[in-house]
Parts: C-alpha cells; sequence; structure tokens
C-alpha cells in the first residue's frame, strides 16, 4: 500500500511542479543556473569516464573475440554501438543519478529541514514549481547533450587504447565505426536518455522534497532517491528496449 | 486582526492542539508562550496553513482560510511576513537578493526602485554594509534581522515569528524584540510571535496567550503575568530563581 501511496503523492508533486509559473523571468535566470550546476559540470566526469569505458570495450572486444573468422574492424563497430545503445545512454544514467540525483535530493532536502522552502511557501511562491521544475528542464534539456559527448569521448577513448595496445590499426579501428551505421539507434538512445533524465530530475526532487527530520533524513533521501532512480532506469530502458525495437 | 476558533490538531491520534480559540490583535504584538512541545509551532503554522488543522476556523480579518482554494491562499499569502526559528535564508543568495526576492516575484517594480526599497528595509534592521555578504558569512543575529527585514519587504499586514530569539544572547534578543514591536507600530501590522523567552514576554507582551499542553491557559498581558494565579504559567514564568526574586522584589516594592 505504502508503494501506491508515495506513487500517487509524487504525481500529485508533479501536477503542481507543471502549474504555470508565478514570473517566467525567474524561471528563467534558475533554469540557466541549474543547466550549469547540473549539466555543465557534469561535462568533465561524462568526458573522462567515456574515455576510458570506450577503451577499455575495445580492449575486452578484441580480447575476447579470438575467432580468425571474425575481421578485426567488428571492434570499432562494436565499440560504436555499444556506446550508443547502452553505455552513453543508461550506464551513463545511472552514473548522472547517483551525481545529479544526490545532489538534486540533498538540496531540496535541506532546503525543507532548514524551512527554506516553508517560507517559499508562506511568500506565496510555489515552491514544487520554483524549485523542481528548472531542474526537470535543465536535466532534460542536458541529457542528450551529455550522450552525444559521452559517445564521442567513447569513440576517442577506443581510438587511443585500441592502436596503443597494438590490437587495432586506426584505419581498422575507424573503418568499422562507419559500418553499418543505423542512425535510429541515436534516435532511440536520445528517446531513452530524454525519460532518464526526468526520472533523474523528478524522483530525487520528490525524496528531497518530503523529508522530515534533519541531517539524517537528508542523508537517508539522498541515498533512496539514487537507488530508486537507478531502478527504474533499468526498469524503463527494458520497457524503452521493447517498445521502440518491437 | 486574526481570530481563530476551535482549533484542533493530532498527530497519529496524538492531539496536539485541543480546541483553541482566542484572538490576536491588529498593532500590537500577540505573543503564544509555553514550554518547548507543548504546540506553539504547530499552532503558528497552522494559523499560516503550512500545517493542515483537524477543526476549527482560522480567520484573516474575516477571511477563513482553511475556506480558501490553493489560488486564493497564495494571494493571501502575499500579506504575510514570517520570520522562521532559523531565518530560513536562501543560502544561494546573498543578503540583498534575500530580502529583494519576494519584489522580484511580486512586484512590478523598477531595478532601481527594489534597491531602494532593499536598501530602506536593510536600514530598518540596521544592517548595514553586509548586503552582498551570504547566509553562511553572517551572525545569528545578522541571519534573524535579514529574515525580518525579507518578511517586511512587501509591507505585510501579518507578521508571525518563529522564536525570533532562540539561540541568541540577551542583548540582541532584546534589540529583535524592540525592533519586531517597532515595526507592528509603524506599519500597524498583526503581529504574532512564538516564544518562550521571557525577557519577550515582559518587554513586548501586548497580548499573551499561554499554552500548555495543547490548551488554552491563559490570556492577557505582560503586567497581569507577573501576578497571575494560573499554576502552570506560575510554574513557566518563574521557572528560574532569578525570576523569583524580581517577582518578589516588586511585590514588596508594590506593597510598601
Amino acid at each position: 500500500m505504502k508503494v501506491f501511496s508515495e506513487i500517487g503523492s509524487y504525481f500529485l508533486l508533479m501536477y503542481r511542479v507543471f502549474s504555470r509559473p508565478e514570473k517566467s523571468r525567474i524561471y528563467w535566470r534558475q533554469l540557466l543556473l541549474e543547466i550549469e550546476k547540473l549539466g555543465i559540470h557534469s561535462l568533465g566526469i561524462v568526458a573522462i569516464i567515456s574515455v576510458f569505458m570506450g577503451g577499455i570495450i575495445t580492449l575486452q572486444l578484441t580480447y575476447n573475440m579470438s575467432s580468425p573468422l571474425m575481421p578485426t574492424y567488428l571492434v570499432g563497430l562494436g565499440n560504436r554501438d555499444t556506446l550508443i545503445l547502452e553505455f552513453s545512454c543508461t550506464v551513463l544514467s545511472l552514473m548522472l543519478a547517483g551525481k545529479v540525483g544526490s545532489n538534486i535530493a540533498s538540496e531540496i532536502g535541506s532546503m525543507r529541514v532548514t524551512e527554506q522552502i516553508d517560507s517559499l511557501e508562506l511568500m506565496g511562491v510555489n515552491s514544487a514549481a520554483f524549485l523542481i521544475l528548472p531542474k526537470i528542464i535543465a536535466v532534460v534539456f542536458i541529457s542528450p547533450i551529455l550522450f552525444i559527448l559521452s559517445v564521442f569521448c567513447g569513440i576517442i577513448g577506443g581510438l587511443i587504447a585500441g592502436p596503443i595496445s597494438g590490437v587495432v590499426t586506426v584505419a581498422t579501428y575507424m573503418g568499422g565505426i562507419r559500418t553499418m551505421f543505423v542512425p535510429f539507434f541515436v534516435t532511440f538512445s536520445i528517446i531513452k536518455t530524454l525519460v532518464f533524465g526526468f526520472l533523474i530530475a523528478t524522483v530525487p526532487a520528490y525524496q528531497g522534497y518530503n523529508v522530515q527530520g534533519g541531517a539524517l533524513e537528508v542523508g537517508r533521501a539522498s541515498t533512496r532517491s539514487v537507488v530508486n532512480t537507478s531502478i527504474l532506469i533499468l526498469l524503463f530502458d527494458l520497457i524503452l528496449t521493447q517498445l521502440l525495437f518491437k | 486582526m486574526i481570530e481563530i476558533r476551535n482549533i484542533k490538531k493530532s498527530f497519529e491520534e496524538r492531539p496536539i492542539l485541543k480546541d483553541i480559540s482566542t484572538l490576536f490583535e491588529k498593532g500590537k504584538t500577540n505573543l503564544i508562550i509555553g514550554q518547548s512541545g507543548s504546540g506553539k509551532t504547530v499552532l503558528l503554522k497552522s494559523i499560516v496553513r503550512l500545517i493542515e488543522v483537524d477543526e476549527g476556523e482560522i480567520l484573516f480579518d474575516g477571511r477563513d482560510i482553511r475556506k480558501m482554494n490553493f489560488k486564493d491562499i497564495k494571494l493571501l499569502r502575499q500579506e504575510m511576513g514570517m520570520v522562521f526559528q532559523g531565518g530560513a535564508l536562501f543560502d544561494s543568495l546573498n543578503v540583498e537578493e534575500n530580502v529583494r526576492f519576494p519584489m522580484d516575484m511580486f512586484t512590478t517594480m523598477s531595478t532601481a526602485e527594489k534597491n531602494k526599497h532593499v536598501d530602506f528595509c536593510l536600514d530598518r534592521v540596521n544592517i548595514k554594509g553586509a548586503h552582498k555578504l551570504y547566509p553562511s558569512e553572517i551572525s545569528g543575529g545578522m541571519r534573524k534581522r535579514v529574515a525580518i527585514a525579507r518578511a517586511i519587504a512587501l509591507n505585510p499586514k501579518y507578521l508571525f515569528c518563529d522564536e525570533p530569539n532562540s539561540g541568541l544572547d540577551p542583548v540582541t534578543s532584546i534589540l529583535i524584540d524592540n525592533l519586531i514591536k517597532e515595526i507592528t507600530l509603524e506599519f500597524d501590522i498583526t503581529t504574532l510571535i512564538n516564544t518562550h523567552d521571557m525577557n519577550s514576554v515582559m518587554e513586548i507582551g501586548d497580548n499573551i496567550l499561554f499554552i500548555s499542553e495543547g490548551e488554552k491557559g491563559w490570556v492577557g498581558n505582560s503586567t497581569q503575568v507577573l501576578f497571575t494565579r494560573n499554576k502552570k504559567l506560575n510554574e513557566f514564568v518563574f521557572a528560574s530563581p532569578l525570576s523569583k526574586r524580581i517577582r518578589d522584589l516588586k511585590q514588596r516594592e508594590d506593597d510598601e
């Protein structure tokens, strides 16, 4: 029963979040701040992780494709499709659920326990919309950009690791990258990142907004938000894969 | 003027407010006093509808906040200012931006007008040269004063203060009390202060409501509170040896 109650509360909060803003100009300023805080500040970590993962995928593919019947250009192709289909959308979203999600939950949770949210409400501001809507738009807007950056960095990672370790030449690797490219894979993954972005922003925001107590509960809400968001990302990954590839 | 009628509130079958009715007058500092856990904060937050009561009426100049929809509550709340226990200043905004925030949200004032009004509000609470500081960079007393400045930024009709003196030294407490009193008189607003500070009671208690275990225990003013025969109120007011000595001295003085 508690699960249904939580789902109900989540949708009621979303109803408040998507109501008409008091003053669009203030929201616009908030949005730019959130894009910087949640998106721009994630560029570095996304790039680093993607470069390493691209390199690791390349090496793993090479070492596990020991058959002489398999052409080595498949390493580039495999790396590209792994990055596009799963790593740069799903795995990266799981990572962002940790970084961005815990940030959102702890920020809103701290505002709740220090009565800053009550203070907004007392002024007549729709606190849910004011605090959460710019975060949702920022994360949903920045997610596809991070996805594209991640794919690009992952391919670069493979391009560095493959030739350096001598398992594949630059020409063969790049040949694989250009082989049998399916544009729909990119569309599919961007749809996924948009959905995951929405989850990354809203689930932690819900957890933070409903914190009751003190610092300990803020920490718990932050942990809970990461766990719940991760599970939901995997669940929606399954659903979207089934729906979009059918 | 704010009137509450037969307010009842329970949390998980545990009654916190038991049928409280009273009147908070305009242009006066109305104090809600009582021990910690007596239900003061619940009452204050219930009045502004941050907490939903189970029963009763809460009338703001005749308008029942409990019967209002979300939109009307938002409009009514623009007539309110509140000073929270910890100040509740926005961490990401500096002092100036905190005070300007309600104006940004709800007025069409120009930037110059807003800046002028921010200066007026901060001057009013005696804050100078701290416009660009963040809440984490100022003292507890200053935070309270900035919170008061923000609360009066939109010239409210109702001012609510939840333990404005908590965590402050006696000298700063008196400054805050006097400031609230002056603002109440200057702007002719209905002020409700939640406190268990006896200095506040004696200094600015125009109208005092004593709550004991969720019940209305006593109503009076700062003069009457010293000579009440209400046992629970006496235990609360004269809890410290110092206050007992003051009462005895005053009684002796009056007898002479």
